[in-house]
C-alpha cells in the first residue's frame, strides 16, 4: 500500500479508490433491479467478447434474478427507474421500460428457462394462495431454491390482476402465459379453480404445507355508496374488464361514464372506448393528483376519452331498471391531506348532471378476505414484518398489503421467498440496504457522454390503435435500436471501461484486467498512485472516488 | 493486423506505397493538444490551398474547459518568444485570456546569490499559459486555456472533434482502422497520433510491434500554489523564478507566475519524494515566498516527458507529431510541437502519406530537433557542473549581474541563460555561443574576479535586493 511510502511534506496526495455507487434507476425500482447490471451486460458485449445474442441471453438471465416476468412488467410497469435516470438531465432517461420489454420478449422467442439455485435438502412444501405478481415472485424464489410450490388460483388461469384487469391493448395474453409457463417448469405446480374457504379449507392448507403465502391481492371493488348504484347499467372495473378480458360481455351502453382516476379507471375508459362507446372519466381531484400513470391519461385522451375533473358523483338517476343520467358535486382542492395529496372539498350548490347508459365504478379495490378465517382481518390491508412476515410460517406480498404496482409486487414476493428460505434454513436474513452507498449529485459527469437522442418506445400508427384485431399498441424495439438504447446507459456508479484511468494516469496505477465484465475491468495499485487525483476527475461515472487518508 | 506489418515494412523498404491523399480522404488525428490541434489547422489551410476536399477527424475525449488535472495537459506553461512570433505569423494570436502573465524577466536564484535577467530586446515577451482550464477549483475568471483556444482554431478551420478515447490503431488492407473504448470504430486513409507521452496509446502500440519504440520517459512534477494575484505581484513580479541548486538529478526548477496561481515545475531525472524535499527545504525557494512561507499546493501531478523519439515516427499512413514523435528536450514541447505538425502535414498535402513520403521530408524536421536534443545534454551536462559548483556559481552571477547592470554592453552569459531558461533558440545555437572567445574570456574572468574576496561587492548588491524583497 502505498500509505506507507513517505510522501513528501509539500506533496498532498489524493489516493483513488474504485467504489461501485448505487444507481438512481436501482434506487427507484421497487423490486432494486439491478438495471445498470443488464443494460452493461448488452452495451458493453463486444468488450467482454459476448456476440449480441449471448448478451441478451445473459441480460436476460440476470433480470430475471429478481423479476420472472420481465416481457410483462416492459410493458405495463410505470417505470420510476426512468425518473431519476441521470440521462435524464442531458438528453432524456434511458428507455428501461422498453429495454426490459426487448429483453423479456427476448427470452420468450428464445424459450429461456429460469435458471435454478437448488439444494438438493430444500423441499419443503409451500403452498401459495393466489397467482398474481407477488404470488408469482414468492413461488419462484422458492421453486429455483428446490421447495415444492402449490399455487391455488380460484380463476380458471393464472396471473392475478395482470391476468384478470390489464387489457390486451397493454398486455396480450400470451405473453403473460409464456412468462408464467416458465415459473410453472420449476417445481411449481398450479391449482386451478381453486378458492380457499369453499373448496379447501384455509386450516387444511396450513396443515398441508409447511408454509403459506398469501398473494391474494385486491379483487374486491369499492362501491360508491350512492343512490341508484345499485342495478343493472352500473359495473365495477375490474368485473367489467375481467368480462372484457375473457371477451364474454358486457356490452356497454352508447355512453359510458368511468369514475375513478387510477389505471383501472384508464384501463376501463379505454376499453370501452373499443367497444364504440362515448367515454367520460369523471375524477374528483385535478389533472396532477390523479394516480393513473400520465402516458396512460396521454394515450386515453388520444383515443378519444373525455374527462371531467373536480366532479364527485352523488346520485344515479334511473328510469326504471335503466340508468339515464348520474348527478356529480362539483369540487375545489384544499389543503393536502396525510398522504400529502390535496382534498377535494365541494363547492355548495354547485351540481351537474351528465347523460350516461353504463357507469364503471373504478375507485379502488381492497382484499377478499372471503373464506379465510384469518386473525388479521381486523385491519383493511395486512400488516406485515418489512419481509412480508405475517406469522409463524406465513407470509405475504402484493395488493393484500396495500394497493401499488406490480413491479412492487414482485419484489414483496421476492423478499418474502428470501427471508422465508433462510428461516426454513435456520439462517439469519436482513433486507439488503443499498442507500448508503447511493450516488451522490455531480459524481456522473455529462459532458463526457456523447450525446444520443432516446430511443422511445415503438408504437403503432394511431389510427389504429382502436383496432381489436391487433390490440397492442406498443412494439418492442428492434435490436439495433435496443444496442443504441443501452448504449445509452451512463453506468452510474460502475466502471464501464471508459478507458479514461488508465489511459490517462500518469504513473500507470491501472491494469487492464484479463476476465473482464461490467464493473470490472481494471485493478489499481496506489503502490503506483501519485496522488494527482486525474482519475477520479476524468471518471465519468462516479465509479472512482477520493479515499479517505488512513490515520 | 497491427502497425508491426506496417513497420516491418518500412525497414524493408519494400511493398506497396500508399497513396496521396485525395478529395474524400479521411484523416484522424489522435488527441487534441497543441501538436494535433496545430496539424489539423495546417492540414486544413495547405489542403484549402490546393483545393483539396479532405475531412479530418480530431479524437479527444477530454475537455479543456475543465479545471484541475482533468483538462490539463500538464505541462510548466510557457510559450516562448520564438513561438509566439511564428504563431503570429501563422495568422494564431494568442488572446488575453489564455495568456495568464506576460513573462518580462527571469530571476536566477542560487545559493550565491540571485538575479534578474530581462528580456534580451524589449518586445519580446514569453507568455505563461494554463494548458487546461486552471488548477482545481480555481476561480473560472479570466483563464482559458491554451489547448482548448488552439482546438477552437482547428475547429473554426472545419476539424470535426470526436469526443471519444481511441484505444487501439490498426491497419486494415490498405487503411488504418481506429478502435475507441465506446467499442467504436472507423477507418481512416491516414491516422496522426498526437496523443503525448501522458497516455498508454503509444505503449499499446509498442506492445502489438517489434519493430516500433515508443519514447523514452521520465518523470518530472508540477504544482500549483494559490497566492492571489497581488501578493503574487508584489513577490515575484512579472520574472519567471529559475532555481540553480546543487540537487542531483534536478536539471531545471522555476517558479512561473500566473494569474492568482505559481506553477512550480521541476524537471530532470526521475524527480521523487527525496528530491522534492531537499528542494522544498532549500532557502533559495522558501525565500521566494511572502513570509518564507511555502503554502499547500491546490494541485500537483507527475507528468513525463521524453528523453528521446519514437522510432521510427512514421509508417504507412501513419505519422506520430509532438511528444509523440520528437520533443526538444525539456523545453519549448509546444515550439516542437509546432515544427513536426508543420511538417507533417506539409508532408501528406504536398507528398504523401507512405513511410517513403515521412522519411523523405518529415523525419528530417524529427532528426534535427533530435540532433539539438544531443547538444542539448551537453548544454545542461554543463549547467550540472555549475549547479555543483559555488566556484562556478559565482563566477556565473558575478558576469550575469555585470551585464545587467551595463545597458549597453552586450550580454553572452545573460542570453545564454535566457535562451537556455525559455527554450527560445536551439541548444546548438546556444552552446555555438558559449564557445565564443569573448563569452569564454568574460566566463573566465569572472569565475576568477567572483571568487577573490575583494571582488565581492558586485553580486553582493544582488543578495542585497534579495534580503530587502524578504523583509518586504
Amino acid at each position: 500500500m502505498s500509505n506507507t511510502k513517505a510522501p513528501s511534506k509539500q506533496v498532498f496526495w489524493t489516493h483513488a479508490q474504485q467504489l461501485e455507487k448505487l444507481p438512481p434507476c436501482q434506487a427507484q425500482c421497487p423490486n432494486s433491479g439491478d438495471i445498470r447490471g443488464w443494460l452493461g451486460i448488452i452495451a458493453q458485449h463486444e468488450k467482454n467478447g459476448l456476440t449480441s445474442e449471448q448478451a441478451y441471453d445473459q441480460a436476460w438471465q440476470k433480470l430475471t434474478e429478481l423479476n420472472p416476468l420481465p416481457a410483462t412488467l416492459g410493458r405495463i410497469c410505470p417505470h420510476p427507474c426512468e425518473d431519476l435516470c441521470s440521462r435524464d438531465g442531458k438528453d432524456g432517461s434511458v428507455s428501461i421500460n422498453a429495454m426490459e420489454r426487448f429483453i423479456g420478449d427476448w427470452g420468450i422467442s428464445r424459450s429461456l428457462r429460469l435458471s435454478m439455485q437448488a439444494e438438493e435438502e430444500n423441499s419443503a412444501s409451500i403452498g401459495v394462495i393466489g397467482s398474481g405478481p407477488a404470488s408469482l415472485s414468492f413461488a419462484y424464489q422458492m421453486g429455483r431454491r428446490g421447495h415444492r410450490v402449490s399455487i391455488y388460483e380460484r380463476h380458471d388461469a393464472p396471473g392475478g390482476m395482470l391476468r384478470q384487469a390489464i387489457p390486451d391493448f397493454r398486455l396480450p395474453s400470451a405473453v403473460l402465459d409464456a412468462e408464467i409457463q416458465r415459473v410453472l417448469d420449476l417445481p411449481v405446480t398450479l391449482h386451478k379453480n381453486i378458492e380457499v374457504g369453499v373448496d379447501i379449507s384455509f386450516s387444511e392448507l396450513r396443515d398441508k404445507h409447511t408454509l403459506i403465502f398469501l398473494g391474494l391481492g385486491a379483487q374486491a371493488a369499492r362501491k360508491l355508496g350512492i343512490p341508484g348504484e345499485a342495478g343493472r347499467g352500473v359495473i365495477s372495473g375490474i368485473a367489467y374488464l375481467r368480462q372484457r378480458k375473457q371477451r364474454v360481455g358486457p356490452r356497454t351502453g352508447a355512453r359510458v361514464v368511468v369514475i375513478g382516476g387510477g389505471n383501472t379507471a384508464l384501463d376501463a375508459a379505454r376499453s370501452a372506448r373499443r367497444q364504440g362507446a362515448d367515454v367520460s372519466v369523471l375524477y374528483r381531484r385535478s389533472p396532477e393528483e390523479m394516480p393513473a400513470a400520465s402516458d396512460e391519461v396521454k394515450d386515453a385522451r388520444h383515443e378519444g376519452v373525455r374527462f371531467e375533473f373536480l366532479v364527485s358523483p352523488t346520485r344515479i338517476i334511473r328510469d326504471g331498471d335503466e340508468v339515464r343520467e348520474i348527478e356529480v358535486q362539483e369540487m375545489r382542492l384544499g389543503e393536502p391531506d396525510t398522504n400529502g395529496r390535496r382534498r377535494a372539498d365541494p363547492i355548495p350548490g354547485r351540481k351537474r348532471r351528465f347523460g350516461v347508459d353504463t357507469v364503471i365504478v373504478a375507485v379502488s379495490q381492497a382484499p377478499d378476505w372471503t373464506g379465510l378465517d384469518l386473525e388479521h382481518t381486523g385491519h383493511q390491508w395486512l400488516m406485515t414484518e418489512e419481509d412480508g412476515k405475517l406469522a409463524e410460517n406465513l407470509w405475504a406480498g402484493g395488493d393484500d398489503r396495500g394497493p401499488a404496482i406490480a413491479g412492487k409486487a414482485v419484489a414483496q414476493g421476492r423478499l418474502a421467498a428470501e427471508a422465508a428460505h433462510a428461516e426454513l434454513c435456520g439462517e439469519r436474513h436482513d433486507i439488503e440496504r443499498q442507500d448508503d452507498r447511493a450516488l451522490q449529485s455531480g459524481q456522473v459527469k455529462h459532458d463526457f457522454y456523447r450525446a444520443q437522442e432516446r430511443v422511445c418506445r415503438v408504437r403503432r400508427p394511431p389510427e389504429e390503435w382502436l383496432d381489436t384485431e391487433e390490440p397492442e399498441i406498443d412494439q418492442t424495439l428492434g435490436h439495433e435500436q435496443a444496442q443504441e438504447e443501452a448504449a445509452r446507459c451512463m453506468s452510474c456508479g460502475l466502471c464501464f471501461d471508459c478507458g479514461a484511468c488508465f489511459m490517462y494516469c500518469n504513473g500507470g496505477g491501472f491494469t487492464r484486467l484479463e476476465e473482464s465484465h461490467p464493473g470490472h475491468y481494471f485493478a489499481l495499485s496506489l503502490d503506483a498512485c501519485e496522488g494527482c487525483g486525474k482519475c477520479i476527475e476524468v471518471c465519468p461515472c462516479g465509479y472512482l472516488e477520493i479515499r479517505e487518508p488512513e490515520e | 493486423m497491427t502497425m508491426v506489418e506496417d513497420l516491418g515494412r518500412l525497414s524493408e523498404r519494400s511493398g506497396q506505397q500508399a497513396d496521396a491523399l485525395q478529395d474524400g480522404s479521411r484523416v484522424a488525428v489522435v488527441g487534441a493538444g497543441p501538436a494535433g490541434s496545430l496539424f489539423s489547422y495546417f492540414l486544413l489551410n495547405m489542403a484549402d490551398a490546393v483545393s483539396l476536399d479532405i475531412s479530418v477527424d480530431l479524437f479527444e475525449p477530454r475537455h479543456f474547459c475543465h479545471r484541475g488535472p482533468a483538462g490539463c495537459n500538464h505541462c510548466g506553461g510557457i510559450v516562448s518568444e520564438s513561438l509566439v512570433q511564428r504563431l503570429a505569423t501563422e495568422g494564431i494570436m494568442l488572446p488575453d485570456g489564455v495568456v495568464q502573465r506576460g513573462i518580462e524577466s527571469y530571476t536566477l536564484h542560487m545559493d550565491v546569490g540571485d538575479v534578474e535577467i530581462e528580456t534580451p530586446l524589449m518586445e519580446k515577451r514569453i507568455a505563461a499559459i494554463y494548458r487546461g482550464n486552471g488548477p482545481r477549483n480555481s476561480e473560472p475568471l479570466d483563464t482559458h486555456s491554451f489547448d482548448g483556444y488552439l482546438l477552437e482554431l482547428a475547429q473554426e478551420k472545419g476539424a470535426n472533434l470526436v469526443p471519444r478515447l481511441v484505444t487501439d490503431i490498426q491497419r486494415r488492407e490498405d487503411r488504418m482502422s481506429v478502435h475507441c473504448a465506446d467499442q467504436y470504430c472507423d477507418d481512416y486513409d491516414l491516422v496522426v497520433i498526437a496523443t503525448g507521452v501522458n497516455s498508454r496509446l503509444m505503449e499499446s502500440l509498442e506492445d502489438g510491434s517489434h519493430e516500433f519504440r515508443r519514447p523514452g520517459r521520465t518523470k518530472t512534477f508540477i504544482c500549483e500554489f494559490h497566492l492571489g494575484r497581488d501578493v503574487i505581484r508584489e513577490t515575484f513580479g512579472p520574472s519567471m523564478h529559475v532555481f540553480f541548486l546543487d540537487i542531483p538529478r534536478l536539471k531545471f526548477a522555476a517558479l512561473i507566475p500566473k494569474g492568482d496561481y505559481v506553477t512550480l515545475c521541476l524537471l530532470g531525472k526521475d524527480i521523487d519524494d527525496e528530491l522534492m524535499e531537499q528542494f522544498f527545504s532549500s532557502p533559495e525557494v522558501t525565500n521566494c515566498f511572502p513570509g518564507g512561507f511555502i503554502p499547500d499546493h491546490v494541485c500537483h501531478c507527475y507528468p513525463r516527458i521524453n528523453i528521446d523519439a519514437a522510432n521510427p515516427a512514421y509508417g504507412d499512413r501513419l505519422v506520430m507529431i509532438g511528444d509523440s514523435g520528437a520533443t526538444r528536450l525539456f523545453k519549448d514541447g509546444i515550439g516542437a510541437s509546432y515544427r513536426t505538425a508543420k511538417a507533417a502535414a506539409r508532408t501528406v498535402v504536398f507528398h504523401g502519406v507512405s513511410a517513403e513520403d515521412f522519411e523523405k521530408y518529415y523525419a528530417p524536421t524529427c532528426q534535427a530537433i533530435n540532433r539539438d536534443n544531443r547538444v542539448g545534454k551537453v548544454v545542461f551536462g554543463f549547467g550540472s557542473l555549475v549547479q555543483k559548483s559555488r566556484f562556478a556559481r559565482r563566477g556565473v552571477l558575478r558576469m550575469t549581474s555585470n551585464e545587467q547592470q551595463q545597458v549597453d554592453a552586450s550580454r553572452r552569459m545573460s542570453e545564454v541563460l535566457w535562451d537556455l531558461f525559455s527554450g527560445s533558440a536551439s541548444y546548438t545555437d546556444v552552446f555555438l555561443r558559449t564557445l565564443h572567445p569573448a563569452y569564454i574570456g568574460g566566463l573566465l574572468w569572472n569565475l576568477v574576479a567572483g571568487n577573490v574576496p575583494g571582488a565581492k561587492r558586485r553580486d553582493g548588491h544582488a543578495q542585497e535586493q534579495e534580503v530587502d524583497r524578504v523583509e518586504h
